[in-house]
């Protein structure tokens, strides 16, 4: 049996293009079922026998009538758990996002992500809870040092693009501050202005050495540093146990680990 | 003086402009007789004495102290307690000042001990008139002392929070002179931190026992949760090593917070915009191990606590010996990490799984198995109970099956309304397999023969070796945080709700 692969770009736009088009293939090619159709995100290594390969282009018209579809049809609690999986940074991420929306919405179940025993669902599930986790683990981990002019400043360096959900967090913590996050893995940098709306910018010059740290910055470091020390039990210092807590991975961008 | 903070070096917050009545807080050492005279409204600043101020007591601090000692002593005093958890409140930003609350709780980072950093926990001051037997901070131990003002403590929250290091503040302190004194402090600076610094991020305070009670009425106008120690389950215990404390002046503030909490509920029900009294509930923790009380004793009472005080938390600290006193174990003795362990996996029972103290414990079995966590435990004693159909069990039910955690069985209720499950999708649900495999069939199958047999199941869970968050070797018990719970109520019960029934 012949099968049929669309390759999109890899962003939440790209895939939902490539969702749009899926459904406009079928229905071109005359296809009987969605089982044939697959999307990724990358041209395979090796091409497979019987499959035909389809370039996607993103085109944000489409994303759009893709997103506001299912967030009418499936609810907006299906469609966190679809934009989470689709900023993981899982190969096969497409395809199962992809799947889900087809079953979700042939049936016009909203609790398509709560059926676990469909193996399109779980791998949804499996790409969103990492991606999720990693949110979690951000808005714990992440340390904004002050600029001399004011400014927050913050580095972190993801596996999962998940800027866009960590923005709100921070914009709605501190509405009266300037900051910038710059997530290196992407290059991509998260802006809030003071009382203003936050957004993404990507493309900009950037030298992190250039930066100049306020006066106090240092000295809040050092004592931040000495809470962190001061704070443990020496009869119950585990080191083990503070790894799993929170890995080595996260460590380099925050101040009590340098 | 060579305090940074008070030089205006330090400060990278700036706080809004300071009323003419607001200011008037900022006196500090008036003596506790009068500001509790009279019925204050919430919120109104204490009577101030500002020519009085300074010469009440004698500290021994001395001004000379740079913030960064007083943080290193504050802390290094602090420490010894347990909670340092930010949950039970969803406070969404107002779009102008800094600070919001999230259900879950947030851990900021890990400290050396594997413990949770969520709050800036510090001690207002470790100057105290009592001595307990196992505090650092007693009378009768000759430590450095000092004490913060409220402006430091302002000023390092609120830079702390801002830098994304801490969720907010934790305040305790030691008797300085009587509770109600040492609690009017707290009360000014937590007045200051939330009405001149507009501070919204999350505060739990402590509460001393023996506080007049209309300062702990209006402190949990400020604070989200309040804690008072219970310090020994037992009041003989208590009597022992806390020889200032008695059971029933700790009994009563939280039997007044919880009325206050009540009270708040029913006045949020008539009016929109009441102030909320502590609105993330109140916690309590007791010494485990200084004392020679039983786990089936500590469980029953946290039980009481929980139903009849309605506590959100239970801490329970394992005894680690820091003075030499002849009513208390040697300082060589190992802290009792284990058992602590098993005691918080039993209070999870109690609040998360609906078990009961006496299904896990009873009189003539005092204490918790050490080899088999409690509820592999109850399994075992139970296995006319099972095996459990997946597909079929109720929420209860599947809860009580070992292996199955409270996200594993709200999945499988959910997931199952749409069509069976096999053990294949279990595994991948979350349900430890290896584990849940004796206990549950699905579809009318077991995973594998096994025999429903208590010794065979013991012999089988025992040779997979649990994981415990220290080492085995029983000399370097380490402390758990498997269960130190940054993330209390919603990481358990995900955004939503808890299912009820599959």
């Amino acid at each position: 049996m012949e099968e049929y692969v669309l390759i999109c770009e890899d962003s939440t736009e790209g895939i939902l293009t490539g969702v749009y088009e899926a459904y406009q293939f079928k229905k071109r090619m005359g296809i009987a079922s969605h089982d044939v159709i697959h999307l990724a995100v990358r041209e395979p290594e090796t091409q497979r026998l019987c499959t035909q390969y389809e370039q996607v282009q993103t085109d944000y018209a489409k994303a759009e009538k893709v997103t506001n579809t299912l967030a009418r049809q499936l609810g907006s609690e299906a469609w966190y758990r679809i934009s989470m999986a689709l900023v993981s940074c899982f190969e096969d991420k497409a395809d199962a996002v992809y799947h889900t929306i087809v079953l979700g919405l042939g049936q016009h179940d909203r609790n398509i992500t709560d059926r676990l025993q469909e193996d399109c669902v779980q791998r949804t599930f499996r790409c969103a809870r990492a991606s999720d986790n990693e949110l979690c683990h951000m808005k714990q981990f992440l340390r904004f040092a002050e600029l001399r002019s004011g400014m927050l400043y913050a580095k972190i360096d993801t596996k999962h693009h998940i800027l866009p959900f960590l923005m709100p967090h921070f914009a709605d913590r501190l509405p009266a501050d300037n900051f910038v996050i710059y997530d290196e893995s992407t290059q991509t940098f998260g802006l809030h202005a003071r009382y203003k709306k936050w957004y993404l910018m990507r493309g900009a010059d950037f030298d992190e050495d250039r930066l100049v740290y306020s006066d106090v910055e240092a000295e809040y470091q050092e004592l931040f540093k000495r809470f962190c020390d001061s704070i443990a039990i020496e009869a119950r210092i585990n080191p083990k146990l503070q790894m799993n807590m929170l890995p080595l991975r996260f460590r380099p961008n925050m101040v009590e680990f340098r | 003086m060579g305090d940074i903070i008070q030089s205006g070096k330090l400060s990278g917050v700036r706080p809004r402009a300071v009323s003419e009545q607001q200011s008037i807080v900022d006196a500090q050492h008036k003596p506790p007789a009068q500001t509790c005279k009279g019925n204050r409204p919430h919120g109104a600043p204490a009577q101030s004495d500002a020519e009085q101020s300074g010469k009440e007591i004698a500290l021994r601090t001395t001004s000379t102290q740079t913030i960064m000692e007083k943080l290193a002593i504050l802390t290094d005093a602090a420490k010894y307690d347990v909670a340092c958890t930010s949950s039970g409140i969803d406070r969404r930003g107002n779009g102008r000042d800094m600070g919001n609350c999230a259900a879950a709780g947030i851990c900021h980072s890990f400290s050396a001990d594997g413990r949770c950093i969520s709050l800036l926990k510090i001690l207002m001051s470790n100057e105290c008139v009592y001595d307990c037997k196992y505090c650092v901070n007693r009378r009768s131990n000759d430590v450095p002392r000092a004490t913060f003002t409220p402006d430091e403590i302002c000023e390092l929250t609120m830079n702390f929070y801002r830098r994304n290091y801490i969720e907010g503040l934790f305040l305790s302190s030691g008797v300085v002179n009587n509770p109600s004194y040492t609690m009017e402090l707290i009360y000014q600076t937590l007045y200051k931190l939330r009405n001149v610094y507009r501070f919204r991020g999350y505060v739990h305070v402590k509460g001393i026992p023996g506080t007049d009670p209309r300062l702990i009425q209006q402190i949990g106008f400020l604070t989200d949760r309040m804690s008072v120690n219970l310090e020994l389950p037992t009041a003989e215990g208590l009597e022992k090593l806390a020889p200032n404390k008695h059971r029933k002046t700790i009994l009563t503030p939280m039997r007044q917070i919880q009325n206050g909490i009540a009270q708040g509920k029913q006045e949020l029900a008539l009016y929109r915009s009441a102030p909320l009294f502590v609105p993330a509930g109140q916690s309590t923790q007791m010494i485990i191990g200084a004392t020679p009380e039983s786990d089936y004793q500590i469980m029953s009472v946290a039980e009481g606590l929980y139903d009849k005080f309605g506590m959100k938390r239970v801490f329970y600290s394992a005894y680690v010996g820091v003075n030499e006193d002849k009513a208390l174990p040697s300082v060589q003795t190992a802290s009792p990490l284990l058992r602590e362990h098993r005691l918080y996996q039993a209070d999870w029972l109690l609040r998360f799984y609906q078990f009961r103290v006496d299904e896990l414990l009873s009189e003539k079995h005092q204490n918790f198995n050490v080899l088999l966590d409690p509820k592999c435990d109850w399994a075992l004693q139970h296995l006319e109970q099972f095996p459990v159909e997946i597909n079929r069990a109720d929420y209860q039910m599947l809860l009580r099956v070992p292996g199955i955690g409270v996200k594993s069985a709200q999945r499988i209720c959910k997931a199952r309304r749409s069509g069976a499950l096999n053990f294949d999708s279990l595994r991948k649900i979350g349900v430890v397999l290896k584990r849940a495999l004796y206990f549950i069939t699905c579809n009318g199958k077991m995973m594998y023969r096994t025999k429903l047999e208590e010794d065979y199941i013991t012999r089988n869970l025992l040779a997979e070796h649990e994981k415990l968050p220290f080492d085995r070797d029983a000399m370097t018990y380490r402390q758990l945080s498997l269960f130190d719970d940054g993330q209390e109520n919603a990481g358990l019960f995900g955004q939503n709700q808890l299912i009820r029934s599959g």
